[in-house]
């Protein structure tokens, strides 16, 4: 069973120190969801004697990402957070040390790479299979986007 | 759906397909294409004939599955299929993209 936590941004530091504090001690993963507008940053913690995982979530508005770095809290958190820092464009403050980890260069779009609004080209360079043809393209209503490729994205393809 | 699930590869049936596009419009790394026609059935009965799909070629493109197996869980006539058979290596690119004929044998061997 995983506990689930949501708390605010400004109690983020302190929710993971009491989570450390009950036995969550080894820190498994910090990530973030883009939630449109929200990113929501996620850290997963396991308690090493009963396998018990404990997920702490707080939620960032996406034009103020800045969330305070767990390093001191947590040893362990640093490499997560540079790599959710260049993957989703947050800035984690406080953080030791905050290069780069994966990414050689920053996107030539400037949009982080797992943010939503970062265009995946080969969705937008590749027809979809499931393009209705014929008979089924006349039954539906309007053009429809595969699941997962946003409007946005399409502006930018060249008229076939 | 269970871990125990071999995912060694995904035989088609084609017998049972019925072109409805649902295992293509939700896979989530494109790897699958349909080719397909409509034909008109006449029956004894009918007033008019009845328009039914014609598969003509069913490929997945195991270069690009990632084995998630959404496809055979969407399939509303169990026409996809685990099997276990993992041994499958091509010398090309093309070659792991198996059509109609190579996806119903796997369940054969």
């Amino acid at each position: 069973m995983t506990e689930v936590r949501e708390v605010p941004l400004t109690e983020w530091l302190r929710a993971l120190d009491q989570a450390r504090a009950a036995g969550f001690a080894m820190l498994d993963l910090i990530t973030a969801v883009d939630r449109i507008g929200v990113v929501e940053v996620v850290a997963v913690l396991t308690n090493p004697d009963t396998a018990q995982r404990c997920r702490l979530t707080t939620r960032v508005p996406a034009d103020q990402l800045a969330v305070p770095s767990a390093s001191s809290v947590l040893d362990g958190a640093s490499w997560h957070e540079r790599e959710t820092a260049e993957m989703f464009g947050i800035i984690f403050t406080g953080h030791p040390d905050p290069r780069p980890l994966i990414l050689r260069e920053a996107p030539a779009s400037g949009v982080p790479p797992l943010r939503k609004a970062s265009a995946l080209t080969e969705r937008v360079a590749r027809e979809w299979p499931g393009t209705p043809s014929g008979d089924d393209l006349r039954r539906a209503r309007r053009p429809q986007l595969p699941p997962g490729v946003r409007d946005e994205w399409m502006s930018e393809r060249e008229p076939a | 759906m269970t871990s125990r699930e071999p995912r060694g590869v995904i035989q088609l049936i084609p017998d049972a397909c019925t072109v409805c596009m649902i295992c293509v419009q939700e896979c989530p790394s494109w790897c699958i294409a349909i080719d397909s026609h409509h034909e008109e059935v006449s029956e004894e009965g009918a007033r008019r004939p009845r328009t039914v799909s014609v598969l003509d070629r069913f490929t997945i493109d195991f270069g690009l599955c990632m084995y998630c197996g959404i496809c055979v869980d969407v399939c509303p006539f169990d026409a996809l299929e685990w099997q276990p058979q993992h041994d499958y290596p091509a010398a090309t690119r093309s070659g792991l993209e198996h059509d109609t004929d190579r996806l119903a044998s796997h369940g054969s061997s």
